[in-house]
């Protein structure tokens, strides 16, 4: 499975309903829900992948990680074209 | 920055065209607007005119040290001078824009400059937007399109609020404050009109007819508000300004997430900024409440902000206490 890590030193700040997150990669700025936030929050700790980050999700909110599923990784796509996180270049589950 | 002053007693509005219409054929009139100076050389013979109609509070100023950047408005050579007369804009020795005709160099002197403004001036954050003080404390006023921020800002300048500029929230991250970047207020069509008949006695200077933005006249700054273009304001409010034709006065406050892309996405340099105009964006949410203004009555509309902005500077006078 693909596996995904924080771009280091973005900022990530709460704007009313909102998240404002900086990418100093990009140097562009986006607004994200909170789901996106919280992924960005869960890797934080460690890379991860969408299964880890929606078991990780899921013990938090109370949602079933299944249904958190299509959600997450729906959402890499947006996060990384951000330049928030990145795609590892090798999975969890068979690092080489 | 500030140029070293030659001669603080006079203003342009004390000395002749002749003698501006000098300085700028010599080694130029230098403009300090506050947070930026300029130094301006021209051979247009109607320059000084013009300058001296809107700018006439301003020091003369026609030998100093520095200026941020050098500009001349120069006529136009070639064979065409003969069959249509026209000015060219020239920054620090370089040829900027298409010309304008000879007989609008301050239009042309009005748009370089806040070009070069929003070029050079890195060290600021540049929102996009009308900036007034009163009580130490500015007012912001974002450019969203159709907003009339131009309107309202002349409107306000006119009625007992400090202009710091119509056109750049001039944010000095370091400080933590906003700095004055003072030119003439430029109002296209009808809003001169509106202004006109809001404050009879406002100072234009002359109405140019066909500029590619339409009818334009500046409307002079007040003479407190040059006196104290070096004055600083803390950061107060944001009202998001939209005039619409025959709405009654409507004023509701605004979240963090409609303002900070109202302040961030619209500012002249915030992505050049990176990080720290991310930081600096994010601090003005954090201290400036926000409304969006809808009217149709300046009069009404100009009533709602001065109601409402004791409580802000009460607001802002609990968490400084604090």
């Amino acid at each position: 499975m693909r596996c995904f890590a924080r771009v280091e030193g973005i900022l990530v700040e709460p704007v009313g309903h909102l998240w404002a997150a900086f990418s100093p990669a990009t140097g562009e700025t986006a607004l994200l829900n909170d789901e996106s936030a919280s992924i960005l929050e869960v890797l934080e700790i460690e890379p991860a992948d969408t299964t880890a980050v929606c078991v990780l999700l899921s013990s938090d909110s109370g949602i079933a990680p299944d249904e958190l599923f299509a959600l997450v990784d729906g959402s890499w796509q947006q996060l990384t074209e951000a330049g928030l996180v990145r795609e590892l270049p090798v999975t969890l589950n068979n690092p080489q | 920055m500030s140029a070293g002053e030659s001669d603080i007693t006079r203003s342009l509005a004390d000395v002749t065209p002749g003698a501006i219409a000098d300085a700028l054929a010599s080694d130029g009139l230098w403009l300090d607007l506050g947070a930026v100076t300029l130094n301006v050389r021209s051979d247009s013979p109607v320059l000084a005119v013009q300058l001296k109609a809107v700018y006439g509070h301003y020091p003369f100023i026609d030998k100093a040290d520095w200026a941020d950047a050098h500009i001349r408005i120069m006529q136009a050579r070639g064979l065409r001078r003969w069959m249509r007369p026209q000015v060219v804009f020239y920054c620090d020795g370089r040829l900027a824009f298409d010309p304008f005709p000879a007989d609008s160099p301050l239009p042309l002197l009005e748009w370089g400059a806040n070009w070069l403004v929003a070029q050079r001036l890195n060290d600021l954050l540049l929102l996009h937007a009308g900036a007034v003080e009163r009580d130490g404390f500015a007012l912001l006023l974002p450019a969203i399109p159709g907003s009339g921020k131009s309107t309202l800002t002349a409107a306000l300048s006119q009625r007992g609020w400090r202009l710091l500029s119509d056109e750049f929230g001039a944010f000095d991250p370091a400080a933590g404050v906003f700095r004055a970047m003072l030119k003439p207020v430029a109002l296209k069509n009808a809003s001169i009109e509106v202004i006109k008949d809001f404050t009879p006695d406002a100072v234009f200077g002359p109405v140019f007819p066909k500029t590619r933005k339409g009818r334009v006249a500046h409307l002079a700054a007040s003479k407190v508000s040059v006196q104290r273009r070096h004055d600083t304001a803390r950061p107060g409010a944001v009202v998001l300004p939209k005039w619409q034709a025959g709405s009654p006065t409507r004023w509701e406050p605004l979240a963090e997430h409609v303002l900070f892309p109202a302040l961030s996405f619209n500012a002249f340099n915030y992505n050049l900024l990176g990080e720290a105009g991310f930081r600096a964006a994010i601090a003005l949410v954090r201290q400036c409440p926000g409304w969006q203004l809808i009217y149709s009555d300046l009069d009404d509309a100009l009533a709602t902000i001065n109601a409402a902005w004791p409580g802000i500077v009460e607001r802002h006078a609990q968490v400084e206490a604090s």
